[in-house]
């Protein structure tokens, strides 16, 4: 039975049970390699799909999925989240969203046919790990790898919604580990395109090789105050920790921090962010979000004043506005609300400016998944990077860590720079920022 | 065939008949047949089917009740020493041959193996479960604990804001064929119910969080109090409310119990494991048998524990699971060996094989992970310190294993002067490497006890234990606002 005829069947059995409902299905298919010795190590294929359904009865909402697709399932998939409705507290703001709309994102934009084989994406994988292996005094190269990844989501409601996203991405990494007498170092990093031909693994071979030779000989610098850059990478990671300020469902919830700071200076005047699902040139790029709501440049923080939350329909409703096309939901998961793509105005500094004297430039922060408490702000971090002088890199450094409260780090900025960079998953493009005075200890 | 069962997993009368085969024999013996006539010299099935179900509060209100069939099956090949995976969520031979045509399309050979005829066993149940997913979902009393875990978490103090509560179930059955001949069964049955509480005063947010879990069925509610769990995440997050900017820079560091732990699955756990020993990309991929740590350091992987979080009874490739010693006063005595670690470093497998689901291909993975007791006292320990941390609860942690790298970080921790306790500190992060760390420990106390957590690797996220008593740490890097 074809897709369509699948959702038209569980959705007339939501209705008919006088039930309101979206349903999910995501399907995908990736392949991944890595080497190892000049061998291929790994080579997966994958296949994948997973229904899910939220319904809405009596103003109680009930979510299931099943991975399984044939009827009985499928059945069984309804009446689990009916029945799950019936346990949840009552909540008059969450609805199916009235959007009627047949929506499609354009594959050749997103999901581009690409002529690269199988055999293409082996030899490249092959070929990144030979060529840093080969490399003075690395011992290996222990994580490497080519990805070619195929995503598409379907959305269907009750209200009539049809919409299909679908995007493709090919990615690769490569890791190298460097030894010296009693001395190691190991770095990587990743590149991501939509086309295989876009891949530049020469480029992402010495970038890798000479940030680990570089680290190779990091040590700790003496405790105290330091201004700090974060590099392309680390900085959008940072912003992602403590992205709940910007939750209107935290909000709702009561747990966002900044919930009563709208329309107030909470950051120094000089940043303005922006979350910019319109740009094409990113993976966070975005049609609609997961309600069927068009997605749509969202400014958060302009010269410092914190302007807009994101929202969903139901915490857009709670609040007395609109869905700002935040809304996010997988097939496994409740109503909720994320950003796209982040996006930092260019500031007015020129980099040699900005980068005068001398700083701790940040290039990996470890921890970020517990060193943080985004309902405080407070966090502590290892570190790891090179103290610069005249944007010119010096000492290596590790084994620091770095401190501080975020939602005050916002407001000790001391300069902007006037160029944009993208990290390498393309998804935050963001200029070189010069925070002040932030505690490192060694 | 694969058995889907129309149910209802809140009727116990239309129970899954999960003791029936997954995947026919005829078929998996078809399906790994070709495996081997593609010229792979070993083939694997692994078959899932998972229900899942979370319940969530917010305050005094449920806020979510989800459920879900998770449900693939994973085909393994290995040619030499490469590893070929896919998975799909369809049964039919034919897609299942698919994917394995695909796999192999670059590997093509004749065949260099026969297949063992299948031996069904199954292992003794060493973790039973009596209230499971798939006989009640027992959403109601599920519900009765956390809002009463809730409404102790608010009666502790009026500064308790705001509470979040989650009790998480999972029922998983595997089913395994090898071209060895393996053909097995397990069912896994995991119980979490967690208690996060905010204080709030005024601009000032801080929490604390109290976690229960095993691997046991909803028969867990009559092993915890909803009280107690209500009453330690406020306090946690009282402490944490008035904690003050935390010293940093070199100092010793006594860590409490429990998931203290996490020290040594972050600092060497994920250093034994052959994922990383194979490769060289671990710091002790060499060490077999070497002083790696104080000699008051031993330390053991215990996939037996009955109903223990991160127990099983067989591995994710069949084999049954044992208990580990990694390090005896100091010398590493083991590493954690899967099948394809095996083949590639020459120690026997221990039983560490796991993955997430069918979508990962195993690999040497931890299971209850922890450094057994000494005899240390506890005020010993901090009377011993003349500036340093006591971390009494420890949050996540990470690690680098080609150089050792890791970072953990406190979520309740005490500045120590002269001996005694001073006052609560906020946001440290301990950082150090592996066999550094492990040389630093002087001091392990008697009050032992392990903690659950979701370790995330290679093969995905499975539930691991980590333990310790309460130890000291003679020189650790803090990184603190202070």
């Amino acid at each position: 039975m074809a897709l369509e005829d699948q959702a038209s069947q569980i959705l007339e059995q939501v209705r008919a049970q006088g039930a309101q409902g979206d349903l999910i299905v995501d399907q995908g298919e990736a392949l991944s390699l890595k080497a190892k010795e000049g061998a291929l190590e790994e080579h997966k294929v994958t296949s994948s799909q997973v229904f899910g359904l939220r319904v809405i009865k009596d103003q109680r909402v009930g979510i299931a999925y099943s991975e399984a697709s044939d009827a009985a399932s499928l059945q069984a998939l309804v009446d689990q989240a009916l029945l799950n409705a019936s346990y949840a507290a009552v909540e008059p703001f969450e609805t199916i969203v009235p959007n009627g709309f047949s929506l499609e994102t354009d594959d050749r934009l997103l999901s581009p046919e690409d002529p690269a084989s199988v055999a293409d994406k082996i030899a490249l994988a092959l070929q990144i790990e030979a060529s840093l292996a080969s490399k003075p005094e690395v011992k290996n190269v222990p994580y490497n790898g080519v990805q070619d990844m195929c995503a598409e989501r379907r959305v269907f409601s009750t209200a009539g919604l049809m919409a299909r996203s679908k995007a493709r991405s090919m990615a690769c990494f490569a890791y190298a580990l460097i030894e010296a007498g009693d001395k190691n170092a190991m770095e990587g990093l990743g590149q991501t395109a939509r086309r295989f031909d876009q891949l530049d693994a020469q480029g992402l071979v010495d970038l890798a090789y000479q940030n680990t030779l570089d680290m190779l000989e990091g040590s700790a610098i003496a405790s105290g105050k330091y201004d700090v850059v974060f590099d392309e990478e680390v900085l959008p990671s940072l912003f992602s920790v403590f992205a709940m300020m910007f939750s209107g469902k935290s909000a709702k919830d009561g747990v966002n921090p900044l919930r009563d700071k709208l329309g107030t200076q909470i950051a120094d005047a000089k940043l303005t962010l922006t979350d910019r699902p319109d740009n094409a040139d990113g993976f966070g790029y975005a049609l609609f979000d997961d309600e069927g709501t068009p997605a749509q440049a969202t400014a958060l923080i302009s010269e410092g004043v914190f302007t807009s939350m994101i929202h969903n329909s139901m915490t857009a409703a709670f609040f007395g506005g609109v869905s700002t096309g935040h809304g996010t939901r997988g097939p496994k998961s409740t109503l909720g609300v994320g950003l796209h793509q982040l996006e930092i105005a260019l500031g007015d500094m020129a980099e040699d400016a900005l980068l005068a004297g001398t700083y701790f430039l940040i290039t990996d922060l470890t921890g970020l998944h517990s060193g943080a408490n985004p309902i405080s702000g407070e966090f502590s971090f290892g570190a790891s990077g090179y103290l610069c002088k005249d944007g010119i890199r010096g000492q290596a450094v590790r084994g620091v860590t770095v401190a501080g409260n975020f939602y005050e780090l916002i407001q000790r900025i001391g300069g902007i720079g006037n160029a944009q960079y993208w990290n390498w998953q393309k998804t935050a493009l963001m200029p070189k920022i010069r925070f002040l005075d932030m505690q490192v200890s060694g | 065939m694969v058995v889907l069962m129309p149910y209802n997993l809140y009727q116990p009368n239309q129970l899954i008949k999960w003791k029936q085969p997954m995947l026919d024999v005829a078929r998996a013996e078809g399906v790994i047949d070709h495996g081997i006539a593609v010229g792979a010299n070993f083939a694997e099935l692994f078959i899932e089917k998972s229900l899942t179900s979370t319940i969530s509060t917010l305050s005094h209100q449920v806020q979510s009740v989800e459920s879900g069939i998770d449900f693939g099956i994973g085909i393994r090949l290995v040619f030499g020493g490469k590893v070929l995976y896919g998975y799909t969520n369809k049964t039919e031979a034919d897609e299942l041959k698919r994917i394995i045509n695909e796999l192999a399309a670059m590997d093509l050979r004749d065949p260099s193996i026969e297949r063992i005829a299948f031996n069904f066993s199954k292992p003794e149940e060493a973790h039973p479960a009596t209230l499971t997913l798939s006989s009640d979902a027992e959403v109601e009393s599920k519900v009765a604990y956390l809002l009463a875990a809730d409404a102790a978490a608010r009666a502790a103090s009026n500064v308790i804001s705001q509470t979040r509560g989650a009790c998480r179930q999972k029922e998983q059955h595997i089913e395994l064929f090898n071209s060895e001949g393996l053909h097995t069964q397990d069912a896994r049955n995991y119980i979490r119910a967690t208690l996060t509480a905010i204080a709030a005063d005024g601009q000032e947010q801080a929490s604390g969080m109290w976690s229960d879990g095993g691997l046991l069925g909803w028969e867990m509610r009559e092993q915890v109090d909803p009280k107690r769990t209500g009453d330690e995440a406020a306090r946690q997050a009282l402490v944490n409310l008035g904690a003050k900017a935390c010293p940093s820079g070199r100092m010793p560091v006594v860590i409490g119990n429990g998931f203290g732990g996490v020290i040594f699955h972050e600092a060497c756990g994920h250093l034994l494991e052959t994922t990383s020993v194979a490769k060289k990309a671990s710091v002790f991929h060499d060490k077999m048998g070497a002083l790696i740590a104080n000699e008051a350091v031993s330390a053991v992987d215990d996939g037996t524990m009955a109903n223990e979080w991160g127990s099983i009874n067989i591995d994710d490739e069949g084999m049954a699971t044992q208990r580990t010693q990694l390090i005896k006063d100091g010398k590493l005595t083991s590493f954690l060996v899967d099948r394809l670690g095996s083949e590639q470093t020459g120690f026997e497998r221990t039983g560490s094989g796991r993955r997430e689901s069918y979508k990962f291909a195993p690999a040497s993975r931890m299971r209850n992970t922890f450094i057994e007791p000494g005899d240390a006292d506890f005020d010993e320990m901090i009377g011993s310190i003349d500036r340093g941390l006591y971390a009494a609860q420890m949050g996540g942690g990470s690690v680098q294993p080609g150089t050792g790298e890791f970072n953990f970080a406190v979520t309740e921790g005490y500045y120590v002067e002269d001996g005694k306790i001073q006052y609560p500190v906020k946001a440290a992060t301990l950082i150090s490497t592996g066999p550094a760390v492990l040389k630093e420990i002087s001091m392990v106390g008697r009050d032992f006890s392990l903690a659950c957590g979701m370790c995330g690797s290679v093969s995905g996220a499975v539930p691991t234990s980590v333990g310790q008593a309460t130890l000291k740490v003679d020189d650790i890097l803090v990184g603190g606002q202070g």
